[in-house]
């Protein structure tokens, strides 16, 4: 007698760490392109990066956009 | 790692030509705006130099596209988890169908829902002062928006009986519906012309969802080349 038995193997490897990153990659873009008002640069370039604001300002018409509160 | 890739890329595409399809259907818009803002601040009296803002615009028009890039990069991978666990719950057949139906649905819950109460505004508009406050209704709306309808999904998929299901569409709308009410409006008061505001927002409305649409194709046609081939191993046991 034999059995035959079937298995479907998905090709989702990894896919706990997969999503952990796209959730990662989520957080960190709506940020950049949404959110900042300076804070990233300001881990470098201190208080003046708030007045700089060159991610504000590099993404800027995409912010407007994209429906983001700009300025 | 091939969800991680399609999925980016897919983003990536969709936001880039996003931000073509900005610069060459919005920008003239975000433009206009910009000249009554500096016109506003001339006639009262403030200083405004010009050299320096001619180097902004520069620089905010050549960050159009890798912003895009990035908007679309977020949008997807977002995109991309929920199509992992959605895709065999959706009334269509094919993956590039289902991406289609997912884009559409996210369209609509956060962004077109959320620009009823939020809606998108040009340069002109917007105190600094509020930009916090502002931000925190945002992305509250957005929230509440995402989670309902991520509610609603799985209540879709745990409701036995189809008769009932028409109530839960229903569900959402009164969610959003007490939300819109619920939630203060935007503090800041539109002082330049209303024919220039509802342009902007017609046009970004349009250009976002091109954008969906775009991504879902994109994800749709990757995820068929790349991962809809699930290997099949039969095992004979003697």
């Amino acid at each position: 007698m034999s059995t035959t038995k079937q298995t479907t193997v998905k090709s989702f490897g990894g896919l706990p760490v997969a999503i952990g990153f796209l959730i990662a990659v989520l957080v960190f873009t709506m940020f950049v392109v949404g959110y900042d008002q300076g804070q990233l640069f300001s881990v470098v370039e201190g208080q003046s990066a708030f007045d700089s604001k060159w991610i504000h300002e590099f993404t800027h018409d995409m912010r407007h956009a994209a429906g983001f509160p700009c300025h | 790692m091939t969800l991680v890739g399609i999925t980016l890329s897919s983003g990536i595409i969709a936001g880039i030509i996003l931000a073509l399809l900005n610069l060459g259907i919005v920008e003239p818009t975000i433009d206009k705006a910009i000249a009554l803002e500096v016109q506003k601040q001339v006639s009262s009296g403030e200083k405004v130099k010009m050299s320096e803002l001619i180097d902004y615009r520069y620089w905010q028009k050549a960050g159009a596209l890798a912003g895009g890039a990035i908007y679309g990069a977020g949008l997807a991978s977002l995109f991309g988890v929920v199509f992992v666990f959605a895709r065999n719950k959706f009334p269509v057949k094919n993956n590039k169908q289902k991406a289609i139906f997912l884009a559409g649905i996210m369209w609509f819950v956060l962004f077109f829902n959320v620009a009823l109460k939020y809606p998108a505004n040009p340069p002109a508009v917007g105190d600094p002062e509020t930009i916090y406050y502002r931000e925190i209704l945002y992305v509250a709306y957005i929230m509440i928006s995402g989670f309902a309808a991520l509610g609603m999904a799985v209540i879709w998929i745990r409701t036995r009986m189809y008769s009932k299901r028409i109530l839960i569409p229903l569900i959402y709308a009164a969610i959003m519906v007490t939300a819109y009410f619920v939630m203060p409006s935007s503090p800041d008061k539109i002082e330049i012309s209303m024919d220039l505001i509802h342009t902007f927002r017609i046009l970004t409305a349009i250009t976002i969802g091109v954008f969906w649409g775009i991504l879902g194709i994109i994800f749709g046609s990757l995820w068929d080349k790349f991962l809809s081939k699930e290997q099949t191993v039969v095992t004979k046991l003697s």
